[in-house]
């Protein structure tokens, strides 16, 4: 499998001399494709941080990030944000959304960022609503939603870019458990389904152990990084069944040419 | 992001808070409307005054008296203490007023100058309408130059200089007293005119006998006016009728004398022309010259309304600061969001950028709408009050070109007033935004 996100030495201290703060030390994490990393810690251990650095939203003090195999500072402005619009997806516990304006409006904003036409944006926002069973609220405010209707809201809004990652910021944080928990289940249906690899920032163990590996962080170090979830036997078989399609359609190519 | 998709979330993101966006607007409004209206009256005002202007001697248009007459007459309105230098007067001091036929002559060989007219005053005692025994005592016949003089008339021509036929141009109030039905009842009409001769008004004891008739055909009517070019205007024939009536047997040296002449020559030699006509020893002067100041009293007016304008506009841009900077302040996380979603600072600088330019485009848009009905609602009662004699005075006047800059301005100063705000939101770091509470 292919890594996506190549962590290498990250640093990052806030402020300056006597109130210098380093809110991260030492942090190398990989990330490879079609993963689902749950980031673990208590408030202020610097998950968020974390989190921020790996989504190119703020510059780590010291160390590398390459996405894709290329490293982040050599990226342009320009690059960085197409990086961001095209490449990634954004899942907040505050939803951030605009509650004035419709939720059709509300998912069509990273296409609206990427520059696609009307008619065009609009199609893929509606699909991106079906994905999340909300077609029918499209044209509703968005304020009129319960709180696990804007979350679903906020997931068609990340995929409708049709990201490689999805980064989930307390995505339960918000809701009480039983819509958290469809939540959840929409969010690793995306990654075992369409591949997305899928990283999420928590202090919740429930929905850290759904996913395939947790890295805990504490006072802005890694303490822990492993795998905790061995695929079910269910999951496993459907696994087979999807490398065995892909490799008799590579047959298929290659009897071709 | 397109430019039109900002364009549009900039303006359904100004009317998200309705009330806040009206008082901007409504802001930048008083200031446009106070400009629009002041620049129409401008124009209005000023149209009439060319007019008006026209009517007593466009470009080129000269009127001209001998230096002495001029030297007489500044001498008159100059106060005691001014001292002038003494020019000797070529005869006797009454002779040296009037034009001289050889000062004629000489004029006309003056390069540029293309006409030269002598004006001899004209004084009809009354006037008549054909097949009425009506008379009305004449107070004003003044003469229509030829050259580049307008008439502002209500119907009909002005009076033609180049032709044989006596042919005058009434004011309104002649059209009413004379018992015409409207102005363009009275064009192509005749009109009785009655000369006292000089000579024959001297020696008869009866005054109505010494009186000769000479009938005019009316071509127009014209327009009240505010200047002093007002009255009844004869064509260069009909005033050379009547002179030549009052004078008719006066000995030859007291006849043909005039003080005025008017002259129309090429508007762009007419520095050199008026020296050369000093040479010969007469004074011209264009109509600028005389009424210019005019002009100069109304626009130093308008320029304080103007002021007035700036100010409220300026009051206007302070509101637009204030409440683009409320704006941003209230979508902090929604800036920081679409920053995360990789728009860029320039982007977001622009759609801050975009609202106070349509902060400035609607409050503008709304002035203009407003100035002209209020505009043509006022004009309309002036007319109908103080203007109603001077139905071709329009008081305010509406250019789009001109309304189309004042909207462009406005909404420049808009976009400068939003700079601040808007960069303000440019450089916010996507994450302190999003954390923002």
């Amino acid at each position: 499998m292919e890594k996506v996100i190549e962590a290498k030495n990250l640093r990052k201290v806030y402020g300056k001399k006597s109130a210098e703060f380093t809110a991260l030390r030492d942090i190398n994490l990989d990330i490879y494709e079609g993963e689902s990393v749950a980031i673990v810690g208590k408030s202020g251990s610097g998950k968020s941080t974390l989190m921020h650095l790996l989504a190119l939203l703020d510059t780590p003090t010291s160390g590398t990030i390459k996405i894709d195999g290329e490293e982040s500072t050599k990226l342009s402005k320009k690059q960085l944000n197409k990086l961001r619009n095209s490449q990634f997806g954004f899942v907040f516990q505050q939803f951030f959304m605009n509650p004035k304006d419709t939720v059709l409006n509300n998912v069509m904003l990273p296409l609206k960022i990427a520059g696609i036409s009307r008619r065009k944006r609009k199609q893929i926002a509606l699909d991106a609503l079906k994905i999340v069973d909300l077609e029918s609220k499209a044209k509703n405010k968005a304020t009129d939603l319960s709180g696990g209707q804007k979350q679903r809201v906020c997931i068609a809004r990340a995929i409708v870019n049709n990201p490689k990652i999805i980064f989930a910021d307390e995505p339960t944080g918000n809701l009480d458990s039983a819509t958290g928990d469809k939540i959840t289940d929409l969010l690793f249906d995306l990654n075992k389904k369409q591949g997305v690899t899928l990283i999420i920032v928590t202090h919740d163990e429930d929905l850290a152990k759904l996913c395939q590996r947790i890295v805990r962080i504490s006072d802005g170090k890694i303490i822990a990084d492993a795998s905790v979830r061995k695929d079910t036997a269910k999951e496993a078989m459907k696994r087979l069944e999807k490398e065995a399609a892909r490799v008799k359609k590579a047959n298929e190519k290659e009897a071709k040419s | 992001m397109k430019i039109s998709d900002i364009i549009a979330s900039a303006n359904s993101n100004l009317f998200r808070n309705k009330t806040r966006t009206f008082l901007t607007i409504l802001a930048v409004f008083i200031g446009s409307f106070t400009i629009i209206l002041n620049s129409a009256i401008n124009t209005g005002v000023n149209d009439y005054i060319d007019k008006q202007l026209e009517a007593a001697g466009g470009e080129g248009y000269l009127e001209i008296m001998t230096n002495e007459a001029v030297d007489t007459i500044s001498s008159m309105l100059q106060s005691s203490s001014e001292v002038r230098e003494y020019r000797e007067a070529s005869g006797s001091d009454q002779k040296s007023t009037y034009i001289t036929d050889e000062q004629i002559k000489k004029a006309r060989k003056v390069p540029g100058l293309e006409s030269i007219d002598l004006i001899y005053s004209a004084n009809p005692e009354y006037i008549k309408a054909e097949g009425s025994d009506k008379k009305f005592a004449v107070t004003n016949l003044n003469l229509m130059p030829r050259g580049n003089v307008n008439l502002d008339t209500t119907a009909g021509r002005k009076p033609d200089a180049n032709t044989d036929k006596l042919e005058v141009a009434l004011t309104q109030a002649y059209v009413k007293a004379l018992g015409f039905a409207s102005d363009e009842d009275a064009i192509g009409k005749t009109v009785t005119f009655a000369v006292p001769n000089t000579v024959e008004c001297y020696m008869v004891s009866s005054h109505a006998d010494c009186l000769k008739l000479v009938d005019a055909k009316v071509v127009g009517v014209q327009a009240p006016s505010i200047m002093a070019a007002g009255g009844m205007r004869a064509n260069l024939a009909l005033n050379q009728k009547i002179y030549d009536l009052a004078t008719a047997g006066m000995p030859d040296e007291a006849k043909n004398h005039a003080y005025q002449a008017t002259a129309q020559v090429d508007p762009a030699k007419i520095d050199d022309i008026k020296k050369e006509l000093e040479k010969i020893g007469l004074s011209a002067m264009t109509i600028d010259d005389e009424v210019g100041m005019i002009k100069v009293f109304f626009d130093a007016i308008l320029v304080v309304f103007n002021i007035f304008g700036g100010i409220a506009l300026l009051a206007a841009s302070i509101g637009i600061i204030n409440t683009l900077f409320m704006s941003v302040q209230e979508r902090t996380r929604e800036i920081g969001l679409m920053k995360a979603m990789g728009m860029s600072s320039g982007k977001i600088f622009f759609s801050f950028s975009c609202e106070a330019i349509l902060l400035g485009f609607w409050g503008s848009v709304v002035g203009v709408i407003f100035s002209v009905i209020i505009g043509n609602i006022g004009d309309k009662i002036a007319h109908e009050s103080f203007l109603k004699d001077f139905p071709t005075f329009e008081l305010v006047k509406f250019d789009p070109l001109n309304m189309l800059i004042i909207v462009l301005v406005i909404m420049f100063i808009a976009f400068l007033a939003g700079t601040l705000p808007a960069h303000r939101a440019a450089k916010k770091d996507p994450i302190d935004a999003l954390r923002y509470e």
